[in-house]
């Protein structure tokens, strides 16, 4: 079970972070001496350039991997020690995920999409009303609810990934280059969705190499060579 | 639940590939459902036509090799079971029923014109007949002297009724007996196999062949008494010194007879198995497949939040639904199939709906299930334990 959040304690907490992986031809440290903490309602970019760590930090971020060395906390609770269950849990209750390339799953039509996690949380059926009631705070439109992903443009799929992360009210929000499949026009709505979202208070943390989209976030950690840089 | 629904929806979405992994079940379903209720029937019909005979001990003299099987007996008056010898097995068995059979085989013609036939003419005296449990087609068991008794089979094939004649030996130089009652359809039996003979009088025998011996002892032993201590008994009396009688016990036989029916059963119906194994290795390609196919979808719902069960339980239920509905389809096939089997193998099928066939359809179906799920376990367990970071990279 998710502990029970504490609003005093950060939402994020990292303290010398470093993630190894071992290869044959000698080992990899792909972070090293990762310090920073996220605090509610922040909206924050992380930038650096490919092969920086920027994808290790996303996967420590959103506990799908642990640290090989220091530790991170999500709202006070360590998950250096946690199982694989508990970290599944963590995530699904915890964190919402929007990824680059949307992943919305093309047997489910949009409501069940979005209401797959909180039928994971509560182990019942699909709760429209509670779908409706997100997928309208996207801004999506009523008549697409009942149609399969594959029936949306790109900017809709995204609209309902970011409702889908936003179903079980999670602490933060983790963004993998939210706009890196979409045209300006369409990158420039969801970003105006994001900003909204973390006007009314959710915390975002966004991983993008776009200098541009990252000038919508609040605070920016720039890493190189897997270390914080500024 | 979702994940019961996501199995289903992908089994729509792949029907081609679902049907032809269902139909593998369904073949091995049908293989072996209805190779069980063939070798079922084969049981039940054989039972059928020699249980009438489960409570008889049949006493044959030793002949060096072994009892004889259905009243054989040598011509040699050595190879016969003396009157002495009969006393003795009578007051042995008791209060069981001893009966002396004399028995041979003779050529006879029915009618005047009619062709000469051969059949099995047996001697046993009037009053053991109510203890031999002969029912009747028609006619009645009193036969006098020149009196007879037939067999369904052949009073049907010579066109024999109540009332008919029969000149016995060669042009009737044995004389003519009188057929008093037709016998009904006994099927094989241990003591005297009358479907294809006739039974006359045992004075009638003696006086037409001359002897006073008898080719078997028919001991119908009466309830409260097992036939295998009848056997006993009379081996301890007869065979002292030397062995002079062989005893067969016919319950004992059946038992062995239904023992090798059984294994043969078992040997086709495992025969049948091969194919289910076939369809298992089949179901176990396309859950891989299942699995190969969506490692990204897998990679996303474990990043959200899916436990490692949750995953599990999607490839369990694709089986499941698979090996449910592939073995319902079987087994109602499998009826068809056995039907089909029985009426031209067995040439019947009335032992179609018994609890045996019932059991090899449920065996059947049960068996493609458990093979479905046995071979959807691996792939659902190998996609519960994909590492969410490589399947999101998955592409």
């Amino acid at each position: 079970m998710t502990p029970p959040e504490d609003d005093d304690q950060p939402v994020m907490l990292f303290r010398d972070v470093a993630k190894v992986y071992p290869l044959p031809a000698g080992d990899v440290r792909a972070l090293d001496g990762i310090s920073f903490q996220v605090d509610r309602g922040e909206f924050i970019s992380v930038m650096g350039p490919s092969g920086s760590g920027k994808s290790t930090l996303l996967n420590l971020m959103g506990c799908l991997d642990t640290p090989t060395e220091g530790d991170i906390y999500i709202s006070g609770t360590r998950i250096g020690d946690m199982s694989d269950a508990d970290l599944t849990t963590l995530r699904r209750d915890r964190i919402g995920f929007i990824f680059q390339y949307f992943n919305l799953f093309p047997l489910l039509n949009i409501i069940e999409n979005v209401t797959f996690p909180l039928m994971l949380k509560t182990g019942k059926g699909v709760d429209p009303e509670r779908g409706r009631e997100v997928l309208r705070a996207v801004q999506l439109d009523d008549s697409l609810f009942t149609h399969t992903p594959t029936e949306l443009s790109g900017g809709q799929q995204q609209r309902v990934a970011v409702a889908r992360a936003l179903i079980n009210n999670p602490d933060i929000l983790l963004c993998d280059e939210p706009t890196g499949n979409l045209d300006s026009k369409t990158g420039a709505g969801i970003m105006d969705l994001m900003t909204e979202l973390n006007r009314k208070g959710t915390t975002i943390i966004m991983v993008t190499h776009d200098p541009h989209i990252a000038e919508y976030s609040r605070r920016t950690i720039r890493i190189a060579d897997g270390r914080i840089v500024s | 639940m979702i994940f019961w629904e996501i199995a289903k929806r992908n089994i729509r979405l792949h029907f081609l590939r679902s049907t032809l992994a269902m139909l593998g079940i369904v073949i091995g379903v049908v293989a072996i459902a209805s190779m069980g209720i063939l070798g079922n029937s084969l049981v039940a019909t054989v039972s059928d036509s020699l249980s009438s005979v489960g409570d008889s001990v049949i006493v044959f003299p030793y002949a060096g090799g072994g009892g004889g099987f259905g009243g054989g007996g040598g011509s040699s008056e050595n190879l016969k079971i003396t009157d002495q010898q009969f006393q003795q097995i009578k007051r042995a068995v008791a209060p069981s029923v001893a009966i002396p059979v004399l028995s041979t085989s003779e050529r006879m013609k029915v009618g005047v014109g009619g062709d000469d036939i051969v059949a099995s003419v047996y001697g046993v005296d009037p009053k053991y007949l109510p203890d031999l449990n002969f029912e009747l087609d028609a006619g009645s068991l009193n036969n006098a002297n020149s009196g007879c008794l037939v067999g369904s089979e052949f009073a049907k094939d010579n066109n024999i009724k109540v009332g008919s004649r029969i000149s016995m030996g060669t042009d009737g130089s044995k004389g003519t007996l009188r057929v008093t009652g037709i016998i009904k359809e006994r099927g094989m039996s241990f003591d005297i196999s009358t479907d294809n003979a006739v039974i006359a009088t045992q004075d009638w025998y003696e006086n037409t062949y001359k002897t006073e011996n008898y080719d078997e002892v028919v001991v119908k032993v009466k309830s409260g008494q097992d036939t295998a201590d009848v056997k006993v008994v009379i081996e301890k009396q007869l065979n002292k010194r030397d062995k002079v009688v062989s005893v067969m016990d016919s319950k004992a036989t059946l038992a062995s007879i239904y023992e090798t029916f059984g294994a043969v059963t078992t040997f086709v119906t495992a025969i049948g198995g091969i194919s289910m194994v076939v369809a298992g290795v089949s179901i176990f390609n396309i859950m891989m497949m299942s699995v190969n196919e969506r490692v990204k979808e897998i990679g996303i719902m474990r990043s959200i939040g899916t436990q490692k069960k949750e995953v599990m339980s999607m490839f369990v239920y694709e089986a499941a639904i698979i090996g449910v509905i592939g073995s319902a389809v079987g087994g109602i096939l499998s009826l068809v199939a056995g039907y089909a089997i029985s009426a031209l193998m067995l040439q019947s099928t009335k032992y179609l709906f018994t609890f045996a066939t019932a059991f090899s359809v449920f065996e059947g179906v049960g068996f493609g299930i458990v093979v479905c799920l046995a071979c959807g376990l691996y792939p659902a367990w190998q996609a519960a334990n994909l590492n969410p970071i490589d399947a999101l990279r998955h592409e």
